[in-house]
């Protein structure tokens, strides 16, 4: 795989924590690679699988589920809904043969700017070693969301 | 089932008793159909309760139909009291039904019967040689005798696609996918599968497309397996209603597999432990 290959990365953020420690990130002027596409949610527990496979399906290489650690969530249990869910999801995804590698769920407080973009660069190197992704596109050239909608 | 005849008077006299006595409105059962096979029956009559048989023929899971029951027959009635056959799968189903509130236990009445595994078109069915649960979990009445044999899931089919490399496994499943047809049957047939609006069919948002090429079947696949997380109860009627002979239940048991793994639960045993994607323990550490 050519280095210079740039993977398209999802990012899920939980408006509480991970959005502001990216925000944090930013104004501490650190780096991390344009590769990750942010969309923020009110909470990792917002975050349906479905959100997941629709990314995959439209192209994505990588997803980044983010959200405050376990016990800080500001709905008080929405995180903790996640963790089971992803949890379960990563073996759904390897077997029908998106590697596990391509999804990361993380914990990423408002004060972690430096965490968010070591998570983000450490990721976006993980996606860029597996290559891209295209198992999800169609066959009949129907453009480059995967021929969805 | 062994003793046959004598079983099924019992089936017929019970439904006959249940539907004279006004316990019930409608019971749901197994009728002879065309060329040899068995069908559903739905018995509103008592003399109709003759056309009711039980043998390894019946291998629908019947708890499909209950979703029918669930508003009234005609507008300003009650909603309607069902009887319903129920084999040791069936009643998995039915546990399901009554955990996740879509029937209230009062209204049905169960008629579980032992199985010792179903046929169809004359071959048995896999899920028969895994079942390990061969008396029904609830019942109001349970007929037939001590099974005589029992199985035992070992996963070895699951086994052998986790050890394959992720491409392989894409490519596996490219195949499989790619016969689907997108006819939903699998959908129709399942009792857990009861949306009113189906994610496949929602419009807005839109999450699937309307066309019948790959990732649309590939997203609906992943997309019911993972719905169906917890809660299938592995009766195999998806993949028994499937035109194309996709092997769906292969996907969800190797769900219903990781659920038990994970958080040690099994669906369908009760209908009161709650559903393991509704709940979570704080302390809980679980690999990511």
């Amino acid at each position: 795989m050519t280095t210079d290959y740039e993977p398209r990365i999802v990012g899920f953020l939980c408006r509480w924590c991970s959005y502001p420690g990216a925000d944090l990130a930013g104004t501490s002027r650190l780096t991390y690679p344009p590769a990750l596409r942010t969309i923020r949610v009110p909470c990792s527990g917002r975050v349906d699988p479905l959100f997941v496979l629709k990314a995959f399906q439209e192209g994505a290489d990588g997803v980044m589920v983010l959200g405050c650690h376990p016990g800080d969530c500001h709905y008080m249990e929405g995180n903790y809904h996640a963790r089971r869910r992803y949890a379960l999801m990563h073996r759904l995804l390897e077997y029908v043969g998106i590697e596990k590698e391509r999804l990361l769920v993380a914990w990423v407080s408002a004060a972690e700017g430096r965490r968010f973009a070591q998570v983000t660069t450490e990721f976006t190197t993980q996606v860029q070693e597996l290559g891209p992704w295209g198992g999800m596109e169609g066959r009949g050239g129907e453009g480059e969301n995967g021929g969805g909608k | 089932m062994g003793e046959g005849s004598e079983l099924i008077d019992k089936i017929r006299a019970k439904a006959r008793e249940l539907l004279q006595g006004g316990r019930v409105d409608c019971f749901i059962g197994y009728e002879e159909g065309s060329r040899g096979r068995a069908r559903p029956a739905f018995i509103y009559d008592p003399q109709d309760a003759e056309r009711l048989i039980w043998d390894e023929r019946c291998a629908h899971n019947l708890v499909t139909y209950l979703h029918q029951f669930k508003s009234p027959l005609r507008r300003g009635e009650e909603p309607p009291r069902v009887g319903i056959l129920v084999k040791p799968c069936d009643s998995r189903s039915l546990n399901i039904l009554f955990r996740e509130e879509q029937i209230e236990r009062e209204r049905v009445y169960v008629v579980g019967v032992t199985c010792d595994g179903v046929r169809t078109n004359g071959r048995p069915q896999e899920r028969c040689r895994r079942c390990a649960e061969r008396v029904p979990l609830v019942y109001d009445i349970v007929m037939g005798g001590v099974p005589n044999v029992l199985g035992r899931d070992d996963y070895a089919d699951v086994t052998k696609l986790e050890q394959m490399s992720p491409r392989e496994r894409l490519a596996f499943w490219t195949k499989e996918f790619d016969r689907c047809i997108r006819c939903y049957a699998c959908r129709q047939a399942c009792p857990a599968c009861y949306c009113f609006e189906c994610v496949a069919e929602q419009l807005d948002p839109a999450w699937m497309g309307i066309a019948i090429d790959l990732p649309q079947k590939q997203f609906f696949h992943a997309m019911r397996a993972y719905h169906l997380a917890g809660r299938c109860s592995g009766c195999s009627a998806c993949e028994e209603a499937c035109p194309m002979g996709i092997p769906l239940s292969l996907l969800n048991r190797k769900v219903a597999r990781e659920v038990e793994a994970l958080f040690g639960y099994k669906a369908g045993q009760d209908a009161e432990t709650p559903p393991p994607l509704a709940t979570f323990k704080k302390e809980e550490q679980l690999p990511m």
